[in-house]
């Protein structure tokens, strides 16, 4: 499994960011994602993106297809995937 | 002392309980799903993790397709409360504890019409009987999975079929069997089920928790703060969000969740063998006494790790008093909040002496409780 520390500081590269409707399903893809092996770090949900829930996952954009079909197949709801450097 | 009333709550605990349970009001704290800060996701992973190991429990898949309540009570109310309205029809049995049979009271006042479908001698309910008492306007057929007087068993998977077959939704009240006998929710037809988190499953008092297979129309009893859609003051829709309203009980969650990995680590499958193990050692102490009367006891059914008896000319309160005070056996007597349940069995209105037990009862206990009924059926 990943072994990257729980919260990173950022400047780890990962440009996507997914916004979800409640946290439960926030948490419960940063679990099923790092089960996977993806790197991913929570994030507090930038407002510009989501009003919906306070936590967002960061990850990396590039695997955005695998990280939906993994998230579809594991019945983890989410909002959107966006395309969010940070700056 | 030897505690035999582990059908009303489970005592001891697996140590790793109330370890959890203070670790998390020690170095947790936060509020989960409430801010961004890593108190408050710590607490939220730990609500996850919980959540997760119960859905391993029941196989269930998504993990949000359970969500937490105070107890069994409140699960079965969400559903009876929230699915039933005037003009419907709701099946029952004869064995329902009062958390189902007070709500479906209520509701039979204001309009619902309520069948209560008859429960054998021994306390089990013939899935043909529900099948005859499911009408058109049907809507839900509520039943327990194990009757906590008597410790029988139903037959889920034939009540299911039957439900499935007429188009009913099913509730499984599991308050007496979760963690003690094996409960599979990707096979078994069950549509909700309410369970107990301080009785099978080995946790804190005031924990517990509800599946809903499809939460379709289904409202929650409660509305309020959950962290999600704060712009909008509309319930969000999903789960869990949708029945978990208010702060959660994070420190009995948490406890809930160790009690889980326990039960997880030692196999359902296994307390169920050590129960039945137990009901055949007490048995073989009692049933040759023609004085000790015991409830439901046919070779080979299924039941919990329980046992109603009554002893001929002593009433179960003067068992139950002897019982403590002379050989230190807590056991819990009288209508064990199921009045319907006694009558179904013969028993009412003076109920019965109920001994339950555990993972953690042996059997030497178990054989000190059962010389203990032959002693006190013996002084008479």
């Amino acid at each position: 499994m990943f072994s990257r520390r729980d919260r990173g500081r950022g400047g780890d590269g990962l440009e996507g960011v997914i916004s979800f409707f409640g946290s439960h399903h926030a948490l419960r893809a940063e679990s099923v994602m790092k089960r996977a092996g993806f790197p991913v770090r929570l994030i507090p949900g930038p407002r510009e993106i989501s009003p919906n829930c306070g936590v967002a996952l960061r990850f990396d954009y590039g695997l955005r297809e695998e990280a939906i079909s993994l998230l579809e197949a594991s019945s983890v709801q989410f909002e959107a995937v966006h395309h969010y450097p940070e700056r | 002392m030897i505690y035999l009333d582990n059908a009303a709550t489970s005592w001891p605990k697996p140590r790793q309980v109330p370890r959890a349970v203070a670790r998390a009001m020690t170095r947790g704290g936060g509020n989960p799903g409430r801010s961004g800060h890593s108190k408050s996701i710590e607490a939220g992973r730990a609500v996850l993790a919980c959540r997760e190991l119960l859905a391993e429990l029941f196989n269930v898949r998504d993990p949000s397709r359970i969500v937490f309540t105070k107890n069994a009570t409140e699960g079965l109310n969400v559903v009876l409360v929230g699915l039933l309205r005037a003009g419907g029809h709701v099946v029952t049995t004869s064995m329902e504890h009062n958390s189902v049979l007070r709500p479906l009271r209520a509701l039979s006042s204001a309009g619902v019409a309520l069948d209560v479908v008859a429960a054998d001698a021994e306390g089990r309910v013939d899935p043909q009987e529900i099948r005859r008492a499911i009408g058109a306007g049907t809507r839900l057929v509520a039943v327990t999975h194990g009757s906590n007087v008597t410790g029988a068993v139903n037959d889920i998977a034939a009540i299911g079929a039957v439900c499935r077959e007429r188009g009913v939704r099913l509730l499984v009240d599991a308050a007496q069997t979760v963690g003690c006998i094996p409960i599979d929710l990707e096979r078994l037809p069950v549509d909700y089920l309410a369970f107990s988190g301080h009785k099978g499953l080995l946790g804190p008092q005031g924990t517990g928790g509800l599946y809903i297979r499809d939460e379709g129309d289904l409202p929650p009893l409660l509305r309020g703060g959950t962290g999600s859609l704060s712009d909008r003051e509309e319930q969000p829709e999903f789960l869990p969000d949708r029945f978990e309203s208010g702060t959660l009980n994070v420190p009995g969650i948490v406890g809930l969740g160790e009690g889980a990995r326990y039960v997880l680590q030692r196999g359902v499958e296994m307390i169920m063998e050590h129960d039945r193990h137990l009901r055949d050692v007490l048995l073989e102490i009692v049933s040759g006494d023609p004085r000790i009367r015991v409830i439901g006891t046919s070779a080979g059914a299924p039941c919990t790790g329980l046992i109603s008896v009554v002893i001929r000319d002593v009433s179960p309160s003067a068992a139950g008093e002897a019982l403590e005070r002379r050989f230190g056996i807590l056991t819990r007597i009288g209508l064990h909040c199921a009045p319907s349940a006694h009558r179904s069995i013969g028993t009412f209105p003076d109920g019965t002496v109920r001994l339950s037990w555990s993972t953690f009862t042996t059997a030497r206990q178990i054989a000190k409780a059962g010389r203990a009924l032959l002693s006190i059926a013996a002084e008479r």
